[in-house]
């Protein structure tokens, strides 16, 4: 009688512990297409503890960040972001308790820590919202933040510390705005290593910057280092350099990637080796993968046939994929470059953190089977048919128990464009197509009668998450 | 059975009260040193308003000046830039200082920049509204001799739970009219914070 008041107890437990990630994702992505940024705004608010919950507050100041910052409601960002930042911070000191639970279930019982590539998303768009406002000194506090965030995670965990292009570019056209140009010039080729670095093709644009700079403050050299040449001519940063004024046209493009869940299964030796089988999302295919198994007390060199689900990239269909624009109605129209890809962010950090998420997980179902089948064994009676069904419900709650961590910000684009365009003082018009893979337009934006001040940096955000 | 019930209603209680999370307020001195996160606070901005003060109220600089002006000298408080890490609120130490030396009689201030703005929008107003006898005229503002400027500072070192914060605060007064330094004042405050890796 015990150990089944102890079994219903475990029922409740593993009721409030239901991932919330596919509701939240379900709930929100409807209140979106209905109403939205304003509609997932209202809707976030009004059932956070539903959506959210404690050990998600990270994720609620975030998504609210974001949709603050697309809505233009730059105070509001701030906030928010700063409030997600702080629970971060706060997270340093891990609760044993909650890894005790974790350790027992699965970790959407700990609070969330933020993937890295959120995190330092996050300092991009404070940055973006201090710049929007005009408060130069408050971006730089941002870009100061984010290199000490960024020191944090590569002393954390170099391997999986992943440069940002577009943060380091952010933090040069911060200082560049405070005229700062020694710090401008170090920030521009962090941009330029952190491209080497993720093995992507520099902007056209963003090079002519970063060559003009380096050339400028007597550092092209640094640029030899990563195997680029500076360019002999930057008619564009020239331009802007005598004039000092410009519109920057910020794009965000398509809905990035969220996650789902990748059944696996197979074979579990302590200390020696895990083998598994599972379905690649990416093929099609049958697949399989082997990694050396942690030692689990008192699995001894038993054999245990293991099942369970992982985090997994799950595309969301969208038709924005390019921004072209035309200033004034009198140059040709120019195709905005992509500084940052979310899709590609997910699809590293998965696959940095995808051996110990196996590794942890498959020990965690081998220390509950061992704890199952000592269960089963002291709640066996006389009574064959009872033996049965609770092994059938120990087996059956076991397996609901393990749940794949699907937490993650739920309304980043998929990629991010940035385009300066150099502008003379006066009224100035900014037409902004956003197009499919098929070249047609899906959304328009006509901005008329944009006055500019000389020495005036004039953002203009674009998001079209469709 | 029974010590089973027992023991699930005694864990429950326990659990409730671990729980609850009731805001509990208490007045504390405002001169007492709390902190809690290690970052910025009211007692960082304490310190260098005292220090600036005592600093700026000592220095040859003052008396140098009055020997040359004859009266004590207008000063308008110019940008103090924040140079740091964190979202800091310099006007507070900045009116700590201002007050300070009002109060002292040495000096005199006059509003600033963005304050003028107003203020003479207000006069403009009045110029079209106010009765003659009690309208203010254009043009009588008096004119600052000295500026103040500065900046705040922040260099952090860390590694894993430790990290060392240091603060300088830069202040400066200048001539207005000769853009010469009268009085540079400086406070640097330095901290270690150390995080626990675990907790219960």
């Amino acid at each position: 009688m015990k150990k089944r008041l102890i079994l219903i107890a475990l029922s409740f437990f593993l009721i409030s512990c239901a991932n919330k990630s596919n509701l939240r994702y379900d709930t929100l992505s409807k209140s979106y297409k209905k109403n939205g940024f304003d509609g997932a705004i209202a809707k976030i608010e009004k059932e956070e503890p539903k959506l959210y919950g404690k050990n998600s507050s990270f994720l609620y100041h975030f998504d609210l960040g974001l949709l603050h910052h697309y809505k233009n409601n730059w105070k509001q960002s701030i906030q928010h972001f700063s409030q997600a930042e702080k629970i971060y911070e706060d997270l340093f000191t891990k609760s044993v308790t909650n890894e005790a639970a974790a350790l027992l279930t699965n970790d959407n019982t700990k609070p969330y820590r933020a993937r890295p590539f959120e995190l330092l998303s996050l300092y991009q768009f404070q940055i973006l919202n201090y710049l929007a406002m005009g408060d130069v000194d408050g971006a730089l506090v941002e870009v100061r933040r984010a290199q000490i965030s960024m020191q944090a995670l590569y002393q954390k965990d170099q391997k999986k510390m992943n440069e940002n292009a577009l943060l380091h570019y952010l933090s040069a056209l911060a200082y560049e705005i405070d005229g700062e140009h020694d710090d401008a010039a170090l920030a521009y080729y962090h941009a330029a290593r952190a491209f080497h670095e993720n093995k992507t093709k520099i902007p056209s644009e963003v090079f002519e910057f970063i060559s003009h700079s380096l050339k400028k403050s007597d550092r092209a050299e640094l640029l030899h280092k990563l195997d680029y040449q500076a360019l002999e001519s930057t008619p564009k940063a020239d331009h802007l350099e005598k004039t000092n004024t410009e519109i920057i046209l910020i794009t965000y493009l398509g809905h990035s990637p969220i996650l789902g869940e990748l059944y696996m299964s197979g074979t579990f030796v302590s200390g020696a080796g895990l083998n598994v089988n599972y379905k690649d999302p990416q093929t099609g295919k049958r697949a399989s993968a082997t990694f050396i198994a942690p030692v689990v007390a008192g699995a001894g060199g038993t054999s245990f046939h293991v099942g369970f689900s992982l985090p997994e990239k799950r595309m969301l269909p969208f038709q924005a994929s390019k921004a072209i624009f035309t200033l004034d109605k009198k140059t040709e129209p120019i195709q905005s470059e992509v500084l940052m890809d979310f899709n590609h962010e997910l699809t590293r950090n998965l696959a940095d953190d995808r051996s110990s998420v196996i590794t942890k997980t498959a020990a965690r179902v081998v220390i509950r089977t061992i704890a199952a089948q000592k269960a089963k064994k002291a709640a066996s009676t006389d009574n064959i048919w009872l033996n049965l069904l609770t092994s059938v419900g120990t087996d059956v709650l076991q397996s609901q128990i393990e749940q794949a961590d699907l937490r993650m910000a739920l309304f980043l684009p998929n990629t991010i464009t940035l385009t300066r365009i150099p502008v003379e003082e006066g009224t100035h018009q900014l037409s902004v197509n956003i197009l499919n893979n098929n070249n047609s337009v899906i959304s328009s934006l006509q901005l008329n009668d944009i006055q500019i001040k000389k020495g005036q940096k004039a953002f203009f955000f674009v998001p079209v998450l469709r | 059975m029974k010590k089973m019930i027992q023991i699930l209603f005694i864990s429950s209680l326990l659990f409730l009260f671990a729980c609850s999370s009731g805001t509990k307020v208490s007045r504390i001195d405002s001169n007492s040193v709390v902190d809690l996160s290690g970052r910025w606070n009211d007692t960082d901005s304490r310190l260098v308003a005292e220090e600036m003060i005592q600093d700026c109220l000592n220095r040859p600089w003052y008396s140098n000046l009055i020997q040359e002006k004859g009266s004590a000298p207008t000063v308008v408080i110019g940008k103090v830039r924040n140079k740091s890490h964190e979202h800091i609120n310099v006007e507070t130490f900045i009116k700590d200082m201002e007050r300070a030396l009002i109060n002292s009689g040495s000096v005199e201030f006059v509003a600033n920049s963005a304050m003028r703005d107003e203020l003479r929008a207000e006069l403009a107003s009045q110029a079209g509204n106010a009765t003659e006898d009690t309208r203010k005229d254009f043009g009588q503002e008096i004119g600052a001799d000295l500026m103040l400027m500065g900046s705040l500072n922040s260099i952090v070192d860390q590694e894993g739970k430790e990290q060392v914060i240091f603060y300088q605060i830069d202040l400066e007064l200048i001539d207005l009219q000769s853009h010469k330094k009268v009085w540079i004042g400086d406070k640097k405050i330095k901290k270690y914070i150390s995080k626990s890796s675990t907790k219960l």
